[in-house]
């Protein structure tokens, strides 16, 4: 098999493992600038394709952090019906699109959402559901709530209300596909790069990293 | 009603009195708690745990433990309350009696700092790395802690009456129905 | 992971996972899939509400109150609001009352219609969750309506309820009431005429009949276990004195007695919601409290006890005269079901019924930590 020195991708036979993460890297819209092809028409079309495909499949980790898990039900089945969107549920954070934080945050379980996130793979989107991952909201006094979110994890989407409605809860979905489809979204290998700041910020709130025992990663 | 009322006066010399119609309260010395709780328990059929709540009083330096237990038959709720030294706060343990008391006392060990010797269980409950004082208690302060430890949002400072940050901003006048209920 | 039915295993259930009722964790040891003890970890929705009503005042606490558990705001600001009214003495008009009732029980049905779609979706039957939660909304319509929001109502204040009912509301809740009349047919077909359901359900996550009170178990889980105990009838609040329904209770004490037991409540709702209507009487609905930032109440204390849908909830407050409360606790249903009973039932069921169970018991995990 012979690799066309252009474009990298094997012309005949199934890629290796290595190459598909590496194609899935340099097809990212936050890693243009190492495209391979240089037709700028064929790389816009490529990366349209892919966020087109992107934003009709969110896959929603199902993590009720929060007591915003009762309008998720309510979204999601008959009335408003959030599949059409192309949003559903997933059962793990590695098959997920979408971590939904769903209300305040803990420490404890704070530590939890930041291996979650960590556990995701790209493109991965954060949406902050409800008024106290904003600014603390009614919680803005508690010695367990975090008040802001964004200052631990990149978020992408607020949705604001205590309690957001389902439409409210649509429309923060379908401003994520927006900004998908622009390639404003999507903010992991950000997150990545400035990993000590977030750091820095959660170790400030979780004295202790270490999980019970028996807890791998 | 009268008659569990007397059965708990004669038998440990206290003082029951009717609080309303289904309810009544007895003040129970600390050592005597344990006892008065199993003859409720087995001898008037009080079977049922219904709480174990704990008050700080800091101007007494004590705390109020208050156990209610409830009677199925009869339908009566019977408040025992006891106090403890807030200084050196030691209880007895009565998860023998009743096996979910348990997860009180674990509760009550953790945000109040009340030692039960001989409790079974983790030591943290629901906080977790916890490194102040005990949070339930009255001078542990969640807002400055909160201060202290969470970073803010912009913004939030100016918004204690949000009516009057909103006026500001906008040169709305505030109206009258609304002036009646001032803070101060 | 290492299939062995000799070797113990431990293995976490949640805080992530999709068929845990809400952010807890439960520790399994298993042995092959048989699991052999079970330890509950709480405290990742630890908001300390207790801590924060001590800087709030009486009717700020109210915000607070209904957050408790998301599933069943109204029972507890009902509770809530009963203990500040025993404390200070104040009377609700029967308007009031009435239209407390109905609110209590509207809440009742629409946790109820959301526990189908939890119980179903955990033994793999997803339709009857599509219906019957899109069903829901029928009721947080109404309450929408009444209130102003879906979820959260901070509708009942001390004295009373916070508006009257909006015009044209009465004919719309006997619609919604004769409509879900109608489908709860539909879902009690799918659900109890299924033969997945009626194998899984029967037999499993028993509760001794002998031990159910001793265990602190309440609700409908007590009342599958053949013990009749309902706190609307045993010491009657609100308007459920004047009320005519039923207590359903069965024996077997496992997930389908339980099953039944809800599947029964509903119907009795519908009907104390229908004879609150009918009986609506006029006046006041509202005995109005002085300037909220200045109202003090009397020193003293008060255990008020409801029944909410997972079963019974008290509220100890204290007050020691100042504008602010002294002590708050409240005593959820789950407090007991979601810590010992669920480590005394869970040794000896296999690990795919633990959410099975979970949702029987209805633990809601706030109400363990708050």
């Amino acid at each position: 098999m012979t690799k066309n020195p252009n474009t990298k991708i094997k012309t005949i036979g199934i890629p290796s493992e290595e190459e598909i993460r590496q194609a899935q890297i340099d097809f990212s819209p936050r890693c243009s600038s190492a495209g391979r092809v240089n037709d700028k028409e064929t790389q816009k079309m490529v990366r349209y394709i892919l966020d087109f495909a992107r934003k009709h499949s969110l896959f929603v980790l199902a993590y009720g952090t929060g007591c915003g898990a009762i309008e998720i039900p309510a979204t999601m089945t008959s009335r408003y019906d959030a599949e059409r969107f192309g949003i559903r549920g997933a059962a793990t954070p590695r098959q997920a699109d979408v971590l939904l934080i769903t209300g305040y945050l803990s420490t404890k379980t704070l530590k939890r959402v930041i291996r979650v996130y960590e556990q995701m793979q790209d493109p991965k989107y954060v949406i902050a559901f409800g008024s106290c991952t904003i600014n603390g909201g009614m919680y803005f006094d508690s010695y367990n709530t975090i008040n802001a979110l964004d200052r631990y994890l990149p978020v992408d989407v607020y949705i604001a209300g205590c309690m957001p409605r389902p439409e409210s809860v649509i429309k923060g979905f379908v401003k994520l596909q927006e900004l998908i489809q622009n390639g404003n979204a999507g903010n992991g290998e950000c997150y990545r790069k400035n990993l000590d700041w977030y750091r820095e910020n959660q170790q400030k709130v979780i004295k202790n990293w270490n999980f019970p025992d028996e807890y791998n990663w | 009603m009268n008659n569990i009322i007397q059965k708990i006066n004669q038998t440990f010399t206290l003082k029951a009195k009717q609080k309303n119609e289904n309810q009544l309260r007895v003040d129970v010395d600390k050592n005597l708690v344990s006892s008065v709780l199993l003859y409720l328990k087995t001898q008037l059929g009080f079977i049922h745990l219904n709480h174990i709540s704990c008050v700080d009083w800091i101007e007494d330096n004590e705390f109020e433990l208050v156990y209610i237990v409830w009677d199925p038959e009869n339908k009566i709720t019977v408040l025992v309350h006891t106090r403890i030294d807030r200084s050196n706060p030691v209880m007895e343990n009565i998860d023998t009696i009743w096996d979910q008391a348990n997860t009180y006392e674990r509760e009550m060990r953790e945000m109040f700092g009340i030692e039960f010797p001989g409790l079974v269980g983790a030591k943290e409950f629901i906080l977790e790395d916890w490194q102040e004082i005990p949070p339930m208690r009255k001078d542990f302060d969640t807002a400055a802690y909160a201060e202290k430890t969470y970073q803010k949002r912009p913004g939030r400072e100016n918004a204690r009456d949000v009516r009057e940050e909103l006026m500001k901003r906008t040169g709305e006048e505030l109206p009258d129905f609304a002036k009646k209920y001032s803070r101060d | 992971m290492n299939i062995n039915r000799e070797k113990e295993t431990t293995l976490y259930l949640g805080p992530q996972h999709p068929g845990i009722t809400g952010n807890m964790m439960i520790k399994l040891k298993v042995k092959g899939d048989i699991v052999t003890s079970a330890e509950t970890h709480v405290g990742y929705l630890h908001r300390a509400f207790e801590k924060l009503v001590e800087r709030r005042n009486w009717l700020q606490s109210f915000t607070l109150m209904c957050r408790f558990c998301v599933p069943e705001p109204d029972p507890m600001e009902l509770t809530f609001a009963r203990a500040v009214e025993a404390i200070e003495g104040r009377e609700v008009p029967p308007r009031g009352k009435y239209i407390r009732t109905i609110v209590a029980e509207l809440a009742r049905i629409q946790s109820f219609l959301l526990w189908y779609g939890g119980q179903s979706g955990s033994a793999g039957l997803y339709t009857l969750g599509q219906w019957s939660v899109g069903d829901r909304n029928y009721i947080l319509d109404l309450f929408e309506d009444l209130t102003g929001a879906r979820i959260y109502h901070m509708y009942m204040w001390p004295g009373g309820v916070r508006r009257d009912l909006p015009e044209g509301w009465v004919d719309k809740a006997y619609k919604t009431m004769d409509y879900l009349e109608k489908r709860l047919d539909d879902y009690n077909k799918l659900l109890f005429d299924n033969a997945v359901f009626q194998k899984r359900a029967q037999g499993v996550g028993i509760i001794p009949k002998d031990k159910a009170i001793e265990w602190g178990v309440v609700g409908a889980p007590l009342r599958g276990t053949g013990i009749k105990h309902d706190v609307r009838i045993d010491e009657p609040y609100e308007a459920y004195a004047d009320m005519d329904f039923i207590v359903p209770t069965y024996e077997g004490g496992d997930v389908w007695a339980r099953a039944l037991v809800r599947r029964d409540e509903i119907k009795q709702s519908i009907s104390i919601i229908r004879q609150a209507l009918d009986n609506l009487p006029g006046g006041s609905y509202y005995n109005r409290i002085p300037n909220p930032m200045k109202w003090k109440l009397p020193p003293g204390e008060a255990w008020v006890k409801t029944e909410s849908v997972r079963g019974e909830i008290g509220f100890y407050v204290i007050s020691d005269g100042s504008n602010k409360p002294r002590r708050v606790h409240l005593k959820g249903a789950a407090y007991t079901h979601g810590v010992k009973v669920l480590e005394k039932i869970l040794p000896g069921q296999n690990i795919a019924d633990v959410s099975f169970i979970l949702n029987s018991l209805g633990v809601c995990p706030p109400e363990i930590e708050r």
